[in-house]
């Protein structure tokens, strides 16, 4: 057992300093897509997307949904003078409106994040996370195991896993909720304690990704229950993620830029 | 054609090569499938096909060549003798395809729903005092997947274990209906996300043979990388979980620093960390972005610390301890069931299509079949820590050829017609992907996922085990729901 220890001190530290420091993604990194110019689109762009997630308005503006983007890069390749991948890890929100690229957001966003930051003031020190998979792809449980791995280690935060639904107080969901886990979902969120938050984690989760189309999942865990943040991304990487989670409780303000 | 028995081959029809595709009679699936069975065939899979007439196929593995049997269904009532009454891999495609498509199979026992799983159903087998079932899953304690295990249990042996898959169907197969070629392989890598290459790789190779398209060499090279970068991703996954459940943490973290390198090794190539979008059909679509010398640094770096972590590994007793004897299967039994990947190597059975059927780059890459004979959760991990090394030589020659930047990365692939199966080797085992083209659109997908034949044993895997060992058994089976639900 001397021997680990040993082996473990030699390496040194490898853990990001994430969020106290920046955590730059390296060139080509598919954070999420840009939209680099808006104006002029033929509708025909909608087609080259197979989520989805681009709308032609009539004025020929672009519009890109985000929390459908499953980053395949369809668009990127079609027209790259409006699209362009992205390196960033930020790229949670605490509105579904707010992963809407081009459209004009009428929504104001200070009661979300007011509501929000009042009923989680008590997680902020320490919280203890637990996930249901709701249908993912099976990639989204990969980048949340690894927020407890040396390289990201969640625990230097205050974020714990847990296995016990009724300790937690964020719950992470992945998948667009099939039907057989819809009852399952809804059950672990009920028994789960005030003050309590819900991440959406992954495109699917926030609006059923591929899948959507095939009827058998809700589209989304929003169809389900009441989500806090949304992290989009096909699967959004473990700095992702932790950003989603800190945003849930309130230790970071800054979501993804539009 | 002498690779089937005579009495077969008449039959024949066109496909491409190394596949063989025999038409029969509905009635004569089952007796064609025994006389396969009888020269040494594995079963693979049982699904619904749409052309050239609506019918239902049967495929095996039978030395070096894909064995389909095509049964058209001329609109009669869908009966057939069933395969699973005696061959017990047969039993779960036939269950599916009674369930999703009313095709019932004559002549097998009535077993429990497959596809429609219910939470809260709790089914008593067992009798005797003492005697409960726990219902474990499909919200499972950890970061899992959602599959559900009905442990029945005194308190520590577990006389039967019942696994309920299909919480997480999405319906995937039928997603990319109507879908271009190239838009399939985005719903083929989102199959079973830790394992998007493999799963790229097989649909793409359905498409090409189906339509008669060879993808460049240089591409093949880099579908090479891709694939056993993922391989060495997943195993060492497994390896790390199962130090994680044994309480050897660092033993964990190392297995998780090694994982979490070779993710961001992929992202640098491809700009995810899943390699998606990486392959194409007809090909690859750009050249990997790392500089080749920097990934042979990497490489030897990485070989010569999980050399020394898995010498200490397997002299940790703590660790070998809750392996050895573990989860013991009998090669007879994954023999029945038609096991693949490293949970049918670890008993002995060499089965993996890389050597079987060598697609892409393998022809030329030689990939050696690591096998070991004691049928433990312990052997399964040895064969992956093998498996890793020869990942490693197989990489190591790929970049060799890839320093050459010569020829294209893409073949176009014409708008045409046709169906043939595509198949790669992917971390949990063989996966087999049929497609069915109309005028380059995706008219038919069937998917035969590694981690469904694979789960049926899972079942079976605790004749002497106590449920504390419940975890590290799962662990070294190392499946995806993902791939076993669709």
């Amino acid at each position: 057992m001397l021997e680990w220890v040993m082996r473990g001190l030699r390496r040194g530290r490898v853990t990001t300093g994430y969020p106290h420091a920046d955590e730059e993604p390296f060139w080509g990194f598919r954070g999420h897509v840009d939209v680099l110019d808006a104006t002029g689109a033929e509708p025909a762009l909608e087609r080259v997307c197979p989520t989805g997630a681009i709308a032609v308005g009539g004025d020929h503006r672009l519009r890109l949904d985000r929390g459908r983007c499953i980053l395949c890069g369809a668009c990127v390749e079609a027209a790259p003078r409006r699209f362009g991948f992205h390196p960033t890890y930020e790229t949670a929100a605490r509105r579904r409106g707010a992963l809407v690229v081009g459209a004009i957001d009428g929504e104001d966003p200070a009661p979300v994040r007011d509501t929000l930051a009042q009923r989680v003031r008590a997680l902020r020190r320490s919280v203890h996370v637990r996930h249901v998979d709701a249908g993912s792809d099976g990639s989204e449980e990969w980048e949340i195991q690894a927020l407890w791995n040396p390289h990201y280690d969640a625990q230097r935060l205050g974020v714990f896993l847990t296995a016990a639904p009724r300790h937690a107080d964020v719950l992470l969901v992945t998948g667009g909720v099939t039907e057989p886990m819809r009852g399952p979902l809804e059950r672990t969120w009920e028994v789960m304690p005030e003050p309590k938050a819900l991440v959406a984690v992954g495109t699917d989760a926030c609006s059923g990704g591929l899948a959507a189309a095939t009827g058998a999942v809700a589209g989304g865990v929003d169809r389900v229950l009441a989500v806090d943040v949304y992290v989009p991304g096909s699967p959004p990487g473990p700095i992702a993620i932790l950003h989603g989670v800190l945003l849930a409780v309130g230790v970071l303000e800054r979501e993804a830029v539009p | 054609m002498s690779a089937v028995p005579d009495t077969l081959a008449v039959n024949a029809e066109p496909a491409p090569e190394p596949e063989i595709r025999l038409v029969v009679g509905l009635d004569e699936l089952a007796e064609a499938a025994r006389v396969l069975r009888e020269a040494g065939a594995r079963f693979i899979t049982m699904h619904l096909a749409g052309r050239p007439v609506r019918s239902l196929m049967a495929a095996f593995a039978l030395r070096g060549r894909l064995v389909a049997l095509r049964a058209p269904l001329n609109g009669e009532p869908a009966v057939y003798p069933s395969l699973g009454a005696w061959w017990p891999a047969a039993r779960w495609p036939e269950q599916e395809l009674a369930e999703r498509h009313g095709l019932v199979a004559l002549g097998r026992e009535h077993t429990r729903s497959l596809t429609r799983p219910d939470a809260d159903v709790v089914e008593h087998v067992v009798r005797g005092p003492d005697v409960f079932a726990i219902p474990y899953g499909p919200v499972r304690s950890g970061v899992f997947e959602a599959i559900q295990f009905l442990i029945e249990t005194g308190g520590e042996d577990v006389p039967r274990l019942h696994t309920r898959a299909y919480f997480k169907h999405r319906g995937m197969e039928r997603r990319s209906v109507g879908m271009s070629v190239d838009q399939g392989s985005y719903v083929a890598e989102r199959v079973a996300g830790i394992a998007s290459v493999a799963y790229a790789i097989a649909y793409a190779q359905a498409v090409e043979r189906a339509l008669g398209a060879e993808p460049p060499p240089r591409a093949q090279r880099w579908r090479a990388v891709y694939a056993e970068l993922e391989r060495i991703a997943n195993h060492v996954d497994v390896i790390a979980k199962e130090a994680e459940t044994a309480a050897l943490f660092v033993g964990q973290a190392r297995f998780q620093i090694h994982k979490e390198n070779i993710l961001r090794l992929q992202a640098a190539f491809t700009g995810s960390r899943f390699a998606r979008g990486a392959v194409v059909p007809g090909g690859v679509r750009a050249d990997g972005r790392v500089d080749l010398d920097e990934l042979l640094r990497v490489l030897d770096a990485f070989e010569k610390d999980l050399r020394r972590d898995r010498r200490l590994f397997v002299r940790t007793a703590s660790m070998t301890d809750r392996l050895v004897g573990s989860g013991r299967l009998e090669r007879a039994t994954l023999d029945e069931y038609a096991a693949v990947g490293p949970l049918a190597r670890g008993s002995g059975l060499g089965v993996d299509c890389r050597h079987e059927r060598p697609y892409g780059s393998y022809r030329h890459l030689g990939p050696e079949v690591v096998t070991e004979e004691a049928g433990d959760a312990m052997a399964r991990v040895d064969v992956r820590f093998g498996e890793i090394g020869e990942s490693i030589r197989i990489l190591r020659q790929a970049i060799d050829q890839l320093r050459r930047r010569d020829g294209r990365l893409r073949c176009d692939v014409p708008a045409a017609s046709g169906a043939a199966y595509g198949w790669a080797e992917a971390p949990q085992g063989e996966l087999l992907v049929w497609v069915e083209v109309q005028d380059g659109r995706v008219a038919n997908v069937h998917i035969a996922s590694p981690s469904l034949r694979n789960w049926a044993l899972f079942d079976l895997a605790f004749p002497s085990d106590v449920l504390t060992d419940f975890a590290f058994v799962e662990h070294s089976f190392g499946l995806t729901p993902a791939g076993s639900d669709r």
